[in-house]
């Protein structure tokens, strides 16, 4: 998960501690999202995205981070946004299972986050160690032809 | 262009010591550590901020002068831009004997003639006055953000804003179900054109609030639906639209309103 094909030219790190700092995480991630040039659309995509790493850290981890980065890639053609999140909780036992829709361990929930992730983003890695963590990174490309 | 700097008399004179000194008229901490994280430079206003002398800090491991939620693990940012090579930054905080001081802190590595990292280069900027500000703005923002209004008789409106958390959901569902017994209203207008993020969670909360104003009587719509909400919600894999009215504008949801109380605005001929 240490390759990095794109490089970052603007990054910022929100550390998750409490309910109100995926509200921080959602405004950031809208201003890169902006900045790095995707549309509206792709921009609320953007970050429902990382609000919802934002929200499982908190809720099932309590504490870590989450870094929202403009990358380039290689051939320094196309911009994207990276989100990277991390967190030192208990890790996600069944990782497959997480990935499901509708699996969830919070009653009440609708157990969409990850998937919606996925769905959303071009790449979507996710790293989970039982008692050590998990690490999240996940892309989105800007598409040809959006200016 | 400036042709001083191709001068080799004054490249001389910016010597080692006079950049050292220039460190130390920087009025915001600076430090440097090796790999192993022991200071190797601290400047005035740093040993300042940690009350001791800069000469007992050189050697000292860094993180056992600091006692931050970052220090000795992962989340250091010292230790990422080591590994990174790259300048990495955060929030944080130090424990102080007044309180936790609020800063934000930037780390770059330092490398050797052969391009090694031979260690870290920091620097904190003080953001206290910069985080009661955001906190006093969120408290204000939080206070504001549940008005219900009475828009008609029987008809209500709730205007969401900016963004969502769980605590603001729980708030506006009060603020809406109260408001729902005060003036017996048969409708309410959940309007989201302004939202700032639609996420599952978001989502989940919604369909809770639209419940309950239904269990009370009262038909909920959810009025402001942008393209980008639309769209948000579909990648979110959530059945919203079959258990909830949903209107893209708040114009449509008032006249949704009116054909629910059977009602009708006409221009007076
Ligand atoms: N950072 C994490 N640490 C530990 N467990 C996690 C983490 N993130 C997710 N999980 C586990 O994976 C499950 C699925 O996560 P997902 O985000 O898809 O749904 P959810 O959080 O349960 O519900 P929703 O996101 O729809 O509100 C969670 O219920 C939880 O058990
Ligand atoms: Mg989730």
């Amino acid at each position: 998960m240490s390759e990095r094909p794109g490089f970052p030219t603007e990054s910022r790190t929100i550390v998750i501690s409490k309910d109100t700092d995926g509200g921080y995480v959602i405004s950031i991630a809208r201003m890169l999202a902006r900045k790095a040039g995707f549309n509206e659309n792709d921009e609320f995509l953007i970050a429902a995205a990382a609000s919802e790493l934002a929200t499982n850290i908190y809720r099932y981890a309590s504490a870590g981070e989450v870094a929202i980065r403009i990358i380039r890639d290689s051939g320094n053609s196309r911009a994207g946004i990276e989100l990277l999140a991390s967190d030192s909780g208990p890790g996600i036992e069944n990782v497959d299972l997480a990935m499901q829709d509708k699996y969830t361990t919070k009653k009440g929930s609708l157990g969409s986050g990850l998937p919606s992730v996925k769905r959303i983003m071009d790449e979507f890695t996710i790293y989970s160690q039982i008692g050590i963590g998990v690490k999240i990174a996940a892309r989105k490309w800007r598409q040809h032809g959006q200016s | 262009m400036d042709n001083r700097i191709d001068n080799p008399v004054m490249r001389q004179e910016i010597s080692t010591d006079l950049k050292l000194q220039l460190l130390d008229q920087i009025p915001t901490p600076v430090m440097a550590v090796n790999r192993d994280f022991e200071i190797i430079y601290m400047n005035q206003v740093g040993a300042e901020l940690l009350g001791k002398n800069r000469g007992e800090l050189i050697g000292k491991h860094c993180y056992n002068q600091f006692h931050t939620p970052h220090c000795n693990n992962d989340r250091c940012c010292m230790r990422k831009a080591m590994t990174t090579g790259e300048m990495v930054s955060s929030r944080n905080k130090i424990p102080l004997s007044d309180g936790d001081k609020h800063i934000m802190y930037y780390a770059v590595p330092l490398k050797d003639e052969g391009g090694n990292i031979v260690g870290g280069l920091e620097y904190i900027v003080d953001i206290s006055e910069q985080v009661s500000y955001e906190e006093r703005l969120q408290e204000q923002s939080r206070q504001m953000s549940t008005p219900t209004i009475k828009l008609w008789d029987g008809v209500l409106v709730l205007p969401v804003i900016g963004v969502v958390d769980s605590l603001r959901a729980q708030l506006m569902m009060e603020s809406m179900l109260n408001k729902i017994v005060e003036t017996s209203a048969k409708v309410i207008l959940l309007d989201i054109q302004g939202v700032a993020a639609v996420d599952t969670a978001i989502a989940n909360h919604l369909i809770k609030i639209t419940k309950a104003t239904r269990l009370m009587g009262c038909e909920c719509i959810l009025s402001g639906i942008s393209p980008a909400v639309a769209q948000t919600i579909i990648q979110l894999g959530i059945d919203m639209v079959d258990s909830i009215t949903t209107k893209s504008t708040l114009s449509d949801g008032l006249a949704e309103a009116f054909r629910i109380l059977n009602m009708k605005v006409q221009k007076i001929t």
